[in-house]
Protein backbone atom coordinates (compact mmCIF):
# COMPACT_ATOMS: atom_id res chain seq x y z
CA UNK A 1 0.00 0.00 0.00
CA UNK A 2 3.05 2.05 1.34
CA UNK A 3 4.28 1.69 -2.64
CA UNK A 4 1.06 3.65 -3.94
CA UNK A 5 1.35 6.86 -1.54
CA UNK A 6 3.65 8.88 -4.56
CA UNK A 7 0.77 8.36 -7.22
CA UNK A 8 -1.76 10.01 -4.49
CA UNK A 9 -1.27 13.50 -6.43
CA UNK A 10 -2.12 11.93 -9.75
CA UNK A 11 -5.43 9.96 -8.18
CA UNK A 12 -6.48 13.60 -6.53
CA UNK A 13 -6.72 15.09 -10.34
CA UNK A 14 -8.12 12.07 -11.31
CA UNK A 15 -10.56 12.33 -8.76
CA UNK A 16 -11.01 16.34 -9.33
CA UNK A 17 -11.55 15.65 -13.33
CA UNK A 18 -14.23 12.71 -12.49
CA UNK A 19 -16.26 15.36 -9.96
CA UNK A 20 -15.87 18.04 -12.79
CA UNK A 21 -17.05 15.76 -15.81
CA UNK A 22 -19.71 14.69 -12.95
CA UNK A 23 -20.79 17.97 -12.13
CA UNK A 24 -21.06 19.53 -15.95
CA UNK A 25 -22.87 16.88 -16.83
CA UNK A 26 -25.01 16.99 -14.06
CA UNK A 27 -26.45 20.26 -14.84
CA UNK A 28 -26.67 19.29 -18.05
CA UNK A 29 -28.44 16.33 -17.29
CA UNK A 30 -31.31 18.30 -15.43
CA UNK A 31 -31.40 21.47 -18.22
CA UNK A 32 -32.18 18.17 -20.65
CA UNK A 33 -34.15 16.48 -18.13
CA UNK A 34 -36.59 18.94 -17.19
CA UNK A 35 -36.50 20.15 -20.82
CA UNK A 36 -37.75 16.48 -22.18
CA UNK A 37 -39.86 15.67 -18.81
CA UNK A 38 -42.22 19.03 -20.26
CA UNK A 39 -42.51 17.54 -23.51
CA UNK A 40 -43.23 14.06 -22.48
CA UNK A 41 -46.05 15.46 -20.34
CA UNK A 42 -47.05 18.16 -22.66
CA UNK A 43 -50.49 17.82 -24.28
CA UNK A 44 -48.84 18.37 -27.95
CA UNK A 45 -48.25 14.74 -29.76
CA UNK A 46 -45.38 15.48 -31.53
CA UNK A 47 -43.45 16.95 -28.64
CA UNK A 48 -44.40 13.63 -26.80
CA UNK A 49 -43.22 11.36 -29.68
CA UNK A 50 -40.18 13.37 -30.22
CA UNK A 51 -39.32 13.35 -26.33
CA UNK A 52 -40.18 9.49 -25.94
CA UNK A 53 -38.39 8.33 -29.06
CA UNK A 54 -35.01 10.27 -27.26
CA UNK A 55 -35.46 8.38 -23.85
CA UNK A 56 -36.05 4.91 -25.86
CA UNK A 57 -32.76 4.93 -27.44
CA UNK A 58 -30.76 6.52 -24.60
CA UNK A 59 -32.10 4.29 -22.28
CA UNK A 60 -31.68 0.62 -24.43
CA UNK A 61 -28.38 1.54 -25.85
CA UNK A 62 -25.40 0.66 -23.87
CA UNK A 63 -23.45 4.32 -22.91
CA UNK A 64 -20.19 3.21 -24.37
CA UNK A 65 -21.23 2.53 -27.43
CA UNK A 66 -23.13 6.16 -27.41
CA UNK A 67 -19.42 7.38 -26.27
CA UNK A 68 -18.28 5.71 -28.97
CA UNK A 69 -20.56 7.13 -31.31
CA UNK A 70 -19.86 10.66 -30.90
CA UNK A 71 -16.38 10.07 -30.25
CA UNK A 72 -15.65 8.98 -33.49
CA UNK A 73 -18.58 10.03 -35.22
CA UNK A 74 -19.07 13.57 -34.25
CA UNK A 75 -15.41 15.15 -35.94
CA UNK A 76 -17.21 13.25 -39.30
CA UNK A 77 -19.71 16.00 -39.54
CA UNK A 78 -17.91 19.10 -38.03
CA UNK A 79 -17.23 20.18 -34.31
CA UNK A 80 -14.19 18.94 -33.28
CA UNK A 81 -14.98 18.16 -29.90
CA UNK A 82 -12.02 17.23 -27.21
CA UNK A 83 -12.42 14.14 -25.65
CA UNK A 84 -13.03 15.52 -22.19
CA UNK A 85 -15.95 17.26 -23.69
CA UNK A 86 -17.13 14.61 -25.69
CA UNK A 87 -17.61 12.87 -22.51
CA UNK A 88 -19.07 15.28 -21.46
CA UNK A 89 -21.67 15.65 -23.57
CA UNK A 90 -22.21 12.14 -23.81
CA UNK A 91 -22.80 11.67 -19.55
CA UNK A 92 -25.01 14.59 -20.24
CA UNK A 93 -27.15 12.85 -23.37
CA UNK A 94 -27.54 9.60 -20.99
CA UNK A 95 -28.47 11.34 -17.99
CA UNK A 96 -31.19 13.85 -19.62
CA UNK A 97 -32.49 10.48 -20.29
CA UNK A 98 -33.09 9.23 -17.00
CA UNK A 99 -33.58 12.25 -15.50
CA UNK A 100 -36.19 13.19 -17.64
CA UNK A 101 -38.20 9.60 -16.09
CA UNK A 102 -37.43 11.14 -12.53
CA UNK A 103 -39.03 14.96 -13.34
CA UNK A 104 -41.89 12.88 -15.37
CA UNK A 105 -43.01 11.10 -12.41
CA UNK A 106 -42.44 14.06 -10.30
CA UNK A 107 -44.89 16.07 -12.38
CA UNK A 108 -47.56 13.18 -12.77
CA UNK A 109 -47.34 13.04 -8.43
CA UNK A 110 -49.15 17.00 -8.72
CA UNK A 111 -52.00 17.16 -7.32
CA UNK A 112 -54.42 18.11 -9.65
CA UNK A 113 -55.74 20.36 -7.15
CA UNK A 114 -53.11 22.67 -7.76
CA UNK A 115 -53.04 23.25 -11.27
CA UNK A 116 -56.52 23.44 -11.16
CA UNK A 117 -56.23 26.17 -8.47
CA UNK A 118 -53.49 27.59 -10.16
CA UNK A 119 -55.81 28.21 -13.93
CA UNK A 120 -58.74 29.80 -11.75
CA UNK A 121 -56.29 32.06 -10.22
CA UNK A 122 -55.78 33.20 -14.14
CA UNK A 123 -51.70 32.03 -13.67
CA UNK A 124 -50.51 32.51 -18.02
CA UNK A 125 -49.01 28.73 -18.36
CA UNK A 126 -45.44 30.02 -18.05
CA UNK A 127 -46.13 30.83 -14.56
CA UNK A 128 -47.61 28.07 -13.45
CA UNK A 129 -44.94 25.99 -14.82
CA UNK A 130 -41.97 28.09 -13.78
CA UNK A 131 -43.40 28.89 -10.27
CA UNK A 132 -45.54 25.78 -9.33
CA UNK A 133 -45.12 23.06 -11.37
CA UNK A 134 -41.55 22.59 -11.46
CA UNK A 135 -40.83 23.77 -8.22
CA UNK A 136 -42.66 21.43 -6.75
CA UNK A 137 -41.86 18.34 -9.01
CA UNK A 138 -38.17 19.23 -8.37
CA UNK A 139 -38.17 19.00 -4.51
CA UNK A 140 -40.16 16.19 -4.42
CA UNK A 141 -37.84 13.82 -6.86
CA UNK A 142 -34.48 14.83 -5.03
CA UNK A 143 -33.84 11.30 -3.69
CA UNK A 144 -34.39 9.47 -7.14
CA UNK A 145 -32.50 12.35 -8.73
CA UNK A 146 -29.53 11.26 -6.21
CA UNK A 147 -29.62 8.31 -7.61
CA UNK A 148 -29.78 9.56 -11.27
CA UNK A 149 -26.70 11.46 -9.77
CA UNK A 150 -25.00 8.19 -8.54
CA UNK A 151 -25.68 6.81 -11.85
CA UNK A 152 -23.58 8.85 -13.16
CA UNK A 153 -20.61 8.84 -11.22
CA UNK A 154 -20.73 4.86 -11.82
CA UNK A 155 -20.86 5.78 -15.31
CA UNK A 156 -17.93 8.38 -15.88
CA UNK A 157 -15.63 5.43 -14.86
CA UNK A 158 -16.41 4.56 -18.59
CA UNK A 159 -15.19 7.60 -19.97
CA UNK A 160 -11.61 6.23 -19.69
CA UNK A 161 -12.17 4.05 -22.43
CA UNK A 162 -12.02 7.54 -24.51
CA UNK A 163 -8.05 8.61 -23.43
CA UNK A 164 -10.09 10.91 -20.75
CA UNK A 165 -7.35 10.25 -17.58
CA UNK A 166 -10.14 11.02 -14.97
CA UNK A 167 -10.07 7.92 -11.56
CA UNK A 168 -10.27 5.20 -13.27
CA UNK A 169 -8.24 6.28 -16.34
CA UNK A 170 -5.49 7.24 -13.64
CA UNK A 171 -5.89 3.82 -11.92
CA UNK A 172 -4.84 2.16 -14.96
CA UNK A 173 -1.78 4.15 -15.71
CA UNK A 174 -1.11 3.52 -12.01
CA UNK A 175 -1.33 -0.30 -11.98
CA UNK A 176 0.40 -0.85 -15.12
CA UNK A 177 3.14 1.13 -13.28
CA UNK A 178 3.27 -0.32 -10.10
CA UNK A 179 2.39 -3.98 -11.21
CA UNK A 180 0.03 -4.18 -8.06
CA UNK A 181 -3.32 -4.06 -9.87
CA UNK A 182 -5.10 -5.59 -7.26
CA UNK A 183 -4.40 -2.94 -4.60
CA UNK A 184 -4.98 -0.28 -6.99
CA UNK A 185 -8.37 -1.15 -8.26
CA UNK A 186 -9.22 -2.29 -4.88
CA UNK A 187 -8.54 0.51 -3.78
CA UNK A 188 -10.28 2.62 -6.36
CA UNK A 189 -13.82 0.35 -6.11
CA UNK A 190 -13.51 1.18 -2.42
CA UNK A 191 -12.93 5.40 -3.30
CA UNK A 192 -15.79 4.99 -5.71
CA UNK A 193 -18.24 3.44 -2.83
CA UNK A 194 -17.30 6.41 -0.59
CA UNK A 195 -18.49 8.74 -3.44
CA UNK A 196 -21.57 7.48 -4.19
CA UNK A 197 -22.30 6.75 -0.31
CA UNK A 198 -21.75 10.40 0.02
CA UNK A 199 -23.91 11.44 -2.31
CA UNK A 200 -27.11 9.20 -1.68
CA UNK A 201 -26.74 10.41 2.07
CA UNK A 202 -26.83 13.86 0.96
CA UNK A 203 -29.67 13.63 -1.67
CA UNK A 204 -31.71 12.04 1.42
CA UNK A 205 -30.93 14.51 3.61
CA UNK A 206 -31.65 17.33 1.19
CA UNK A 207 -34.76 15.34 -0.07
CA UNK A 208 -35.74 15.57 3.55
CA UNK A 209 -34.83 19.05 4.35
CA UNK A 210 -37.06 20.51 1.64
CA UNK A 211 -39.66 18.65 2.08
CA UNK A 212 -40.14 18.69 5.80
CA UNK A 213 -43.28 20.28 6.03
CA UNK A 214 -45.13 17.66 3.76
CA UNK A 215 -46.95 15.37 6.30
CA UNK A 216 -46.27 11.97 7.02
CA UNK A 217 -43.43 12.05 5.25
CA UNK A 218 -45.22 10.90 2.10
CA UNK A 219 -42.62 12.18 -0.47
CA UNK B 1 -3.41 -4.97 -48.43
CA UNK B 2 -6.16 -2.81 -46.90
CA UNK B 3 -9.96 -3.48 -47.33
CA UNK B 4 -11.34 -0.28 -46.52
CA UNK B 5 -15.11 -0.85 -47.47
CA UNK B 6 -17.53 -3.13 -45.97
CA UNK B 7 -17.51 -6.86 -46.77
CA UNK B 8 -20.24 -9.60 -46.67
CA UNK B 9 -17.47 -11.68 -44.00
CA UNK B 10 -18.36 -8.62 -41.93
CA UNK B 11 -21.50 -9.67 -41.11
CA UNK B 12 -20.16 -12.61 -40.47
CA UNK B 13 -17.92 -11.37 -38.09
CA UNK B 14 -21.35 -8.83 -36.31
CA UNK B 15 -22.94 -12.17 -35.69
CA UNK B 16 -20.19 -13.90 -33.60
CA UNK B 17 -19.79 -10.86 -31.64
CA UNK B 18 -23.63 -10.74 -31.06
CA UNK B 19 -23.35 -14.14 -30.22
CA UNK B 20 -20.41 -13.86 -27.59
CA UNK B 21 -22.61 -10.95 -26.42
CA UNK B 22 -26.09 -12.93 -26.18
CA UNK B 23 -24.68 -15.99 -24.61
CA UNK B 24 -22.19 -13.87 -22.05
CA UNK B 25 -25.94 -12.57 -21.12
CA UNK B 26 -27.88 -15.77 -20.76
CA UNK B 27 -24.91 -17.34 -19.02
CA UNK B 28 -24.31 -14.66 -16.31
CA UNK B 29 -28.00 -13.92 -15.90
CA UNK B 30 -28.80 -17.77 -14.80
CA UNK B 31 -25.67 -17.64 -12.55
CA UNK B 32 -26.72 -13.89 -11.30
CA UNK B 33 -30.45 -15.09 -10.81
CA UNK B 34 -29.17 -18.44 -8.51
CA UNK B 35 -26.39 -16.64 -6.67
CA UNK B 36 -28.89 -13.69 -5.57
CA UNK B 37 -31.69 -15.81 -4.80
CA UNK B 38 -29.62 -17.83 -2.60
CA UNK B 39 -27.67 -14.62 -0.57
CA UNK B 40 -31.56 -12.92 -0.33
CA UNK B 41 -32.21 -17.01 0.76
CA UNK B 42 -29.55 -16.89 3.71
CA UNK B 43 -31.58 -13.63 4.97
CA UNK B 44 -34.49 -15.04 4.68
CA UNK B 45 -32.88 -17.72 7.43
CA UNK B 46 -31.16 -14.54 9.07
CA UNK B 47 -27.80 -16.99 8.90
CA UNK B 48 -25.89 -14.93 11.50
CA UNK B 49 -22.32 -13.36 9.97
CA UNK B 50 -23.48 -14.83 6.17
CA UNK B 51 -26.22 -12.75 5.63
CA UNK B 52 -24.76 -9.31 6.95
CA UNK B 53 -21.85 -9.87 4.89
CA UNK B 54 -23.97 -10.91 1.56
CA UNK B 55 -25.76 -7.68 2.35
CA UNK B 56 -22.14 -5.51 2.89
CA UNK B 57 -21.03 -6.93 -0.42
CA UNK B 58 -23.97 -6.47 -2.68
CA UNK B 59 -24.08 -2.97 -1.36
CA UNK B 60 -20.51 -2.44 -2.62
CA UNK B 61 -20.80 -4.44 -5.55
CA UNK B 62 -24.55 -1.94 -5.81
CA UNK B 63 -22.60 1.22 -6.03
CA UNK B 64 -18.89 0.60 -7.56
CA UNK B 65 -18.65 0.78 -11.38
CA UNK B 66 -18.90 -2.55 -13.38
CA UNK B 67 -15.92 -1.49 -15.23
CA UNK B 68 -13.38 -1.16 -11.95
CA UNK B 69 -14.58 -4.58 -11.02
CA UNK B 70 -13.97 -5.54 -14.29
CA UNK B 71 -10.43 -4.51 -13.87
CA UNK B 72 -10.22 -5.86 -10.29
CA UNK B 73 -11.07 -9.42 -11.49
CA UNK B 74 -9.20 -9.57 -14.71
CA UNK B 75 -5.94 -7.81 -13.55
CA UNK B 76 -6.43 -8.11 -10.39
CA UNK B 77 -7.57 -11.60 -9.11
CA UNK B 78 -4.84 -12.92 -11.06
CA UNK B 79 -2.18 -11.51 -8.94
CA UNK B 80 -3.80 -12.70 -5.81
CA UNK B 81 -4.31 -16.10 -6.67
CA UNK B 82 -1.26 -16.27 -8.75
CA UNK B 83 -3.60 -17.95 -11.58
CA UNK B 84 -4.11 -16.63 -14.69
CA UNK B 85 -8.12 -15.67 -16.30
CA UNK B 86 -8.77 -15.29 -19.24
CA UNK B 87 -10.67 -12.26 -20.33
CA UNK B 88 -14.00 -13.94 -20.64
CA UNK B 89 -13.53 -15.88 -17.56
CA UNK B 90 -12.82 -12.45 -15.69
CA UNK B 91 -16.20 -11.16 -18.07
CA UNK B 92 -18.58 -14.28 -16.25
CA UNK B 93 -17.20 -13.87 -13.17
CA UNK B 94 -17.57 -10.06 -12.80
CA UNK B 95 -21.14 -10.24 -14.42
CA UNK B 96 -22.19 -12.56 -12.57
CA UNK B 97 -21.74 -10.88 -8.96
CA UNK B 98 -22.95 -7.86 -10.21
CA UNK B 99 -25.86 -9.40 -11.54
CA UNK B 100 -26.50 -11.41 -8.24
CA UNK B 101 -25.64 -7.90 -6.32
CA UNK B 102 -29.23 -6.61 -7.68
CA UNK B 103 -31.26 -9.93 -7.95
CA UNK B 104 -30.37 -9.66 -4.06
CA UNK B 105 -31.72 -5.77 -3.58
CA UNK B 106 -34.90 -7.22 -5.30
CA UNK B 107 -35.32 -10.68 -3.65
CA UNK B 108 -34.60 -8.74 -0.31
CA UNK B 109 -37.40 -6.41 -1.26
CA UNK B 110 -40.32 -8.61 -3.07
CA UNK B 111 -40.24 -10.77 0.79
CA UNK B 112 -40.12 -7.81 2.35
CA UNK B 113 -43.54 -6.98 0.41
CA UNK B 114 -45.18 -10.25 1.53
CA UNK B 115 -46.90 -9.29 4.67
CA UNK B 116 -45.68 -10.88 8.04
CA UNK B 117 -48.85 -11.91 8.91
CA UNK B 118 -48.87 -14.44 6.52
CA UNK B 119 -45.60 -15.50 7.13
CA UNK B 120 -46.97 -15.99 10.60
CA UNK B 121 -49.93 -17.81 10.17
CA UNK B 122 -48.04 -20.07 7.64
CA UNK B 123 -46.14 -21.07 10.53
CA UNK B 124 -48.99 -21.40 13.33
CA UNK B 125 -50.47 -23.92 10.78
CA UNK B 126 -47.22 -25.81 11.16
CA UNK B 127 -45.69 -24.94 7.91
CA UNK B 128 -41.84 -25.76 8.32
CA UNK B 129 -39.43 -22.16 7.26
CA UNK B 130 -38.78 -23.49 4.04
CA UNK B 131 -42.75 -24.92 3.18
CA UNK B 132 -43.81 -21.35 3.96
CA UNK B 133 -40.86 -19.49 1.49
CA UNK B 134 -41.93 -22.39 -1.08
CA UNK B 135 -45.40 -22.27 -1.03
CA UNK B 136 -46.47 -18.56 0.55
CA UNK B 137 -43.91 -16.03 0.30
CA UNK B 138 -42.32 -17.45 -3.04
CA UNK B 139 -44.74 -16.77 -5.43
CA UNK B 140 -46.44 -13.69 -4.51
CA UNK B 141 -42.29 -12.13 -4.12
CA UNK B 142 -41.61 -13.63 -7.67
CA UNK B 143 -44.89 -11.33 -9.08
CA UNK B 144 -43.72 -8.24 -6.91
CA UNK B 145 -40.07 -8.81 -8.24
CA UNK B 146 -40.66 -9.56 -11.68
CA UNK B 147 -41.15 -5.81 -13.14
CA UNK B 148 -37.81 -4.65 -11.05
CA UNK B 149 -36.16 -7.91 -13.01
CA UNK B 150 -36.99 -6.92 -16.36
CA UNK B 151 -35.20 -3.28 -15.57
CA UNK B 152 -32.24 -5.10 -14.22
CA UNK B 153 -32.12 -7.94 -16.96
CA UNK B 154 -32.24 -5.12 -19.87
CA UNK B 155 -29.68 -3.00 -17.70
CA UNK B 156 -27.44 -6.43 -17.62
CA UNK B 157 -27.45 -6.12 -21.38
CA UNK B 158 -26.11 -3.32 -21.70
CA UNK B 159 -23.54 -3.91 -19.15
CA UNK B 160 -22.54 -6.53 -20.98
CA UNK B 161 -20.93 -4.13 -23.44
CA UNK B 162 -18.36 -3.13 -20.95
CA UNK B 163 -16.58 -6.44 -21.40
CA UNK B 164 -14.99 -5.50 -24.75
CA UNK B 165 -12.64 -3.09 -22.79
CA UNK B 166 -10.74 -6.24 -21.55
CA UNK B 167 -10.71 -7.70 -24.59
CA UNK B 168 -13.73 -10.16 -25.32
CA UNK B 169 -14.73 -10.02 -28.73
CA UNK B 170 -18.80 -9.28 -28.10
CA UNK B 171 -20.76 -7.05 -29.94
CA UNK B 172 -19.14 -3.70 -29.01
CA UNK B 173 -15.95 -4.97 -29.73
CA UNK B 174 -16.59 -5.94 -33.28
CA UNK B 175 -18.04 -2.38 -33.58
CA UNK B 176 -14.52 -1.18 -32.92
CA UNK B 177 -12.96 -3.56 -35.00
CA UNK B 178 -14.74 -2.65 -38.02
CA UNK B 179 -14.68 1.04 -36.71
CA UNK B 180 -10.55 1.35 -37.11
CA UNK B 181 -10.76 -0.61 -40.37
CA UNK B 182 -13.51 0.96 -42.28
CA UNK B 183 -13.67 4.60 -41.04
CA UNK B 184 -17.13 4.62 -41.01
CA UNK B 185 -17.96 5.78 -37.00
CA UNK B 186 -21.63 6.83 -37.49
CA UNK B 187 -22.95 3.53 -39.80
CA UNK B 188 -20.25 1.22 -37.86
CA UNK B 189 -22.02 2.43 -34.43
CA UNK B 190 -25.87 2.80 -35.45
CA UNK B 191 -26.01 -0.96 -36.40
CA UNK B 192 -24.53 -1.52 -33.02
CA UNK B 193 -26.80 0.48 -31.36
CA UNK B 194 -29.80 -0.78 -33.04
CA UNK B 195 -28.58 -4.18 -32.38
CA UNK B 196 -28.30 -3.60 -28.89
CA UNK B 197 -31.99 -1.60 -28.68
CA UNK B 198 -33.27 -4.79 -30.77
CA UNK B 199 -32.01 -7.05 -27.68
CA UNK B 200 -33.20 -4.84 -25.29
CA UNK B 201 -36.48 -4.71 -26.60
CA UNK B 202 -37.20 -8.60 -27.39
CA UNK B 203 -35.96 -9.01 -23.24
CA UNK B 204 -38.45 -6.77 -22.12
CA UNK B 205 -41.37 -8.55 -24.81
CA UNK B 206 -40.24 -11.52 -23.16
CA UNK B 207 -40.58 -10.40 -20.09
CA UNK B 208 -43.68 -8.92 -20.44
CA UNK B 209 -45.20 -12.17 -21.28
CA UNK B 210 -44.15 -13.93 -18.86
CA UNK B 211 -44.89 -11.61 -16.62
CA UNK B 212 -48.71 -11.76 -17.72
CA UNK B 213 -48.54 -15.59 -17.23
CA UNK B 214 -47.43 -15.00 -13.58
CA UNK B 215 -49.95 -12.50 -12.60
CA UNK B 216 -53.00 -14.79 -14.56
CA UNK B 217 -54.39 -16.59 -11.03
CA UNK B 218 -55.06 -13.07 -9.76
CA UNK B 219 -56.59 -11.39 -12.57
CA UNK B 220 -60.19 -10.58 -12.48
CA UNK B 221 -62.05 -13.54 -15.00
CA UNK B 222 -65.67 -12.58 -14.38
CA UNK B 223 -68.30 -14.28 -13.10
Amino acid sequence: MTSLTPYLGEFAAGARLTALACALALVGSLALGVVVALMRTSTMPLARRVADIYVDIFRNVPFIVQLFFLFYGLPEIGPELSPFNTGVLALALAGGAFTSDVIRSGILALEPGVLEAAQVSGLSRITIYRRIVLPIALRTSIRPLGSVFVNLILTSSILSAITINELTGVAKIVASDTFQPFEVYGLLLVAYFAMTTLVSLGAGVLHRRLNRHLHGGAA
Amino acid sequence: MRYSGFTYNDLLVLLQGLGVSVALFAATTVIGLALGLAWATLRYYRTPVLAPLAAALAELLKNSPVLVQLFLVFFGLPVLLGTDLTPVEAALITLSGNTAAFVYVIAVSAIESVGRDQIETARVFGLTRWQTLRRVVAPQAAAFGFGPLTGLLINQLQVTSLISVIGVTDLTKVGAILNVRTLEPFIVWAVIGVLYYLMARLIARVCARAELRLRAHSQWKGF
